[in-house]
């Protein structure tokens, strides 16, 4: 008999069961078709966590190629768009070094050579510091919102955040990446991976986002990884020491007069 | 010995057409002794100077040789201390040298500019055995290594003194550059960093070859310092007495146990000498043959004529007894007193051409050498190089031309039955 009762209830209960299942399919798909989000809403969320009026922030890069591992240490400076900069604090070498990003613009100050000089066109593509980030990923902030359309593809997980997966194109040719295919933390909203193409579809770099944290009303990714898929065994991390937005910025850390104080 | 005087007899009998032999001998000959000379001069000179400072022997680490094209900083000799110890211990080696060369941009203004150029660094020493820099250095002189200063990116300021460079007269005029400026070197460090130094020019050099006049020289510790390879070098270049040596040298020291995680190679074992070496000793080849082919086809058509002309004293020779064997030797020894008289003039008539016109004057190629890559750096004016030795060797080239022309008309004149001939009048 005690064998018997639970196929008896089982039995019993079964249509109540797939009752239950096809309500919450239907109430379950509703409830994603209605949660899911135009790449505009997923884009504007990303520029809010992402784009920032003015940040300050101390930064440790690390660029690994083969067994070569080479540490940065930077107090890099940001205001809206179209404006930048960056101080080496270390190595050694390095210290003093002074990037500002006006616009397309980029001057450096090297220490050894004591004279601010302008680098512009391709060389703003090339990689920062030997590293896999162009100076144009770590010193721009335009909005993606302005820069790319695209459409969700579907639901993925990355390192175990459920995360929409987006297919964005560029709306104008002079974007660094044409297409991007990114996985926006759902919960989040932070490009938590992205998959960087040129214009012919080749993979460029694999950048990850990670160790989300609320820095006042935003999320903020602590970490970022770029994996060069060109050049194989170039990996760069990137690692917020600490970050402040909104905080006010004097006009001259904008300026060639703060590359040669 | 009557063979001998019923050739020279021949020969005299119809004036006209012995100097028309003699004289497409004596052509061929000199044309001879001018190609060997300028091969030896143009291309043998070539070899040696780019090999002179390409190395006769490198030692490289692997990866670098792989893509040397690239010119890998990250590839490079850490510490080439004990290498260039343990090289100059190695039976045959007379000079080792470390080196950088490294491309960079060159400033003297604010902008970085499009102004891209190769910046070897070495021991002054090394830049003397290779291309003898300050003696073509034009104006100003030849940088001094100051260790106060060339062991360090920054020079010329905080009381440092400056460092110093000697500038090819291409370059200078490219970037706007004169004696005493500033110049900027724009390039990378080993791990990719942004790397820059400020040089003072010393000195202008023309080296005669476009590419060489391209190049900014500097102290190899300037360069250890921008590409941040602290007493480390990329390259390793050896030296024996001769260039003929590498090979031995390379082998003794491909013997040593300690360089055994080095790609160690002399200079005709790598692109582009590995190729070239062949390519050139095919087109000489080609090129004496095709003289040597020519001039027979001549003194074939005439010792053909002769033969023809004399068809019934031939038949009457072979009557009164003169075999086919020696009716062969007759027209090639009278071939080759032609030749022999043609190819003196044409030895003497080559090497005084090759010598004053090749050797001596040199001829130009103006623009032509700005084609050239950096490392087959030619001079724009190629001089020839004529030696004793291609006197007798044009001379017996000569010869083949008369033996090779006159065969066939000897076979066929062997070939003339008397009573034939003798029934042709001719």
């Amino acid at each position: 008999m005690k064998t018997l009762l639970p196929a008896i209830l089982a039995f019993a209960l079964a249509p109540l069961r797939v009752l239950v299942v096809l309500v919450a399919a239907i109430v379950g798909v509703g409830h994603a078709r209605a949660a899911t989000p135009t790449v505009a809403e997923l884009l504007a969320k990303i520029d809010t966590n992402m784009t920032y009026d003015t940040r300050e922030s101390y930064i440790t890069m690390r660029v690994t190629k083969a067994d070569r591992v080479k540490e940065y240490k930077m107090h890099s400076y940001g205001r809206g768009q179209d404006e930048a900069a960056i101080e080496y604090l270390a190595p050694s070498r390095d210290e003093g070094t002074k990037m500002l990003k006006s616009k397309d613009e980029l001057w450096m100050w090297l220490p050894s050579v004591e004279k601010t000089q302008k680098i512009s066109g391709h060389m703003l593509r090339q990689g920062l510091m030997g590293s896999d980030m162009s100076y144009e990923d770590m010193m721009d902030a335009a909005k993606w919102q302005t820069m790319y359309s695209g459409v969700v593809s579907g639901e993925d997980s990355v390192d175990g955040r459920k995360c929409w997966k987006v297919e964005l194109t560029a709306t104008s040719a002079d974007v660094s990446y044409p297409k991007r295919t990114i996985w926006v933390d759902e919960s989040a909203y932070i490009p938590v991976k992205q998959e960087l193409y040129a214009l012919s579809g080749t993979l460029l770099k694999t950048w990850t986002m990670s160790d989300i944290r609320t820095v006042g009303n935003r999320q903020f990714p602590f970490k970022m990884t770029v994996v060069d898929e060109v050049q194989t065994g170039s990996m760069t991390e990137l690692i917020f020491d600490s970050v402040t937005f909104a905080i006010p910025l004097q006009d001259e850390v904008f300026s060639t007069r703060w590359l040669e104080r | 010995m009557l063979i001998l005087s019923l050739a020279l007899r021949n020969a005299r009998r119809n004036t006209l057409r012995s100097l028309l032999t003699g004289g497409m001998i004596m052509f061929g000959v000199a044309l001879l002794t001018c190609g060997m000379a300028w091969t030896k001069g143009a291309f043998g000179g070539i070899l040696e100077k780019a090999s002179n400072v390409m190395g006769p022997v490198r030692i490289v680490m692997p990866e670098f040789a792989k893509k040397e094209q690239l010119m890998p900083l990250e590839d490079n000799i850490a510490d080439v201390g004990p290498i260039l110890t343990a090289v100059k211990a190695t039976p045959g080696v007379v000079g080792a040298w470390a080196r950088i060369q490294m491309p960079v941009t060159l400033t003297v203004g604010d902008d970085i500019g499009e102004h891209f150029a190769l910046v070897q660094g070495a021991d002054p020493e090394w830049f003397q055995r290779a291309i003898d820099l300050e003696h073509h250095v034009t104006s100003g002189r030849m940088f001094k290594v100051d260790d106060d200063a060339s062991g360090q990116c920054a020079g010329g300021h905080h009381g440092r003194p400056p460092i110093e460079a000697v500038l090819g007269v291409a370059a200078a005029e490219a970037v706007g550059a004169k004696l005493g400026d500033d110049l900027i070197l724009d390039g990378q460090t080993q791990d990719g960093s942004i790397s820059a130094v400020k040089v003072k020019i010393v000195g202008l050099s023309e080296l005669g070859s476009s590419a060489q006049n391209k190049f900014v020289y500097v102290s190899l510790a300037t360069l250890q310092c921008m590409a941040d390879i602290p007493g480390g070098a990329t390259e390793v270049l050896i030296y024996g007495k001769t260039l003929d040596d590498a090979g031995d040298v390379a082998n003794a020291l491909k013997a040593n146990p300690a360089m055994a995680k080095f790609t160690i190679s002399p200079w005709n074992d790598r692109p582009p000498f590995n190729s070239i070496a062949g390519i050139i000793g095919a087109l000489a080849t080609i090129a004496v043959g095709v003289i040597v082919f020519i001039t027979a086809l001549g003194v074939l058509n005439t010792m053909l004529m002769s033969v023809m002309e004399r068809t019934a004293e031939i038949g009457v020779m072979r009557a009164m007894g003169i075999g086919r064997l020696q009716t062969v030797v007759l027209f090639v020894v009278e071939a080759m007193g032609i030749a022999a008289l043609g190819g003196v003039a044409g030895a003497t008539l080559g090497a005084v051409v090759a010598y004053y016109g090749l050797e001596v004057h040199g001829v130009n190629l103006g623009n032509a050498v700005n084609k050239m890559p950096p490392g087959l750096a030619l001079d724009a004016v190629i001089h020839g190089d004529w030696e004793p030795y291609m006197f007798f060797q044009a001379f017996g080239l000569g010869l083949v031309m008369a033996i090779v022309g006159s065969a066939l008309p000897a076979v066929r004149a062997s070939r003339i039955e008397p009573v034939e001939a003798m029934r042709s009048r001719r």
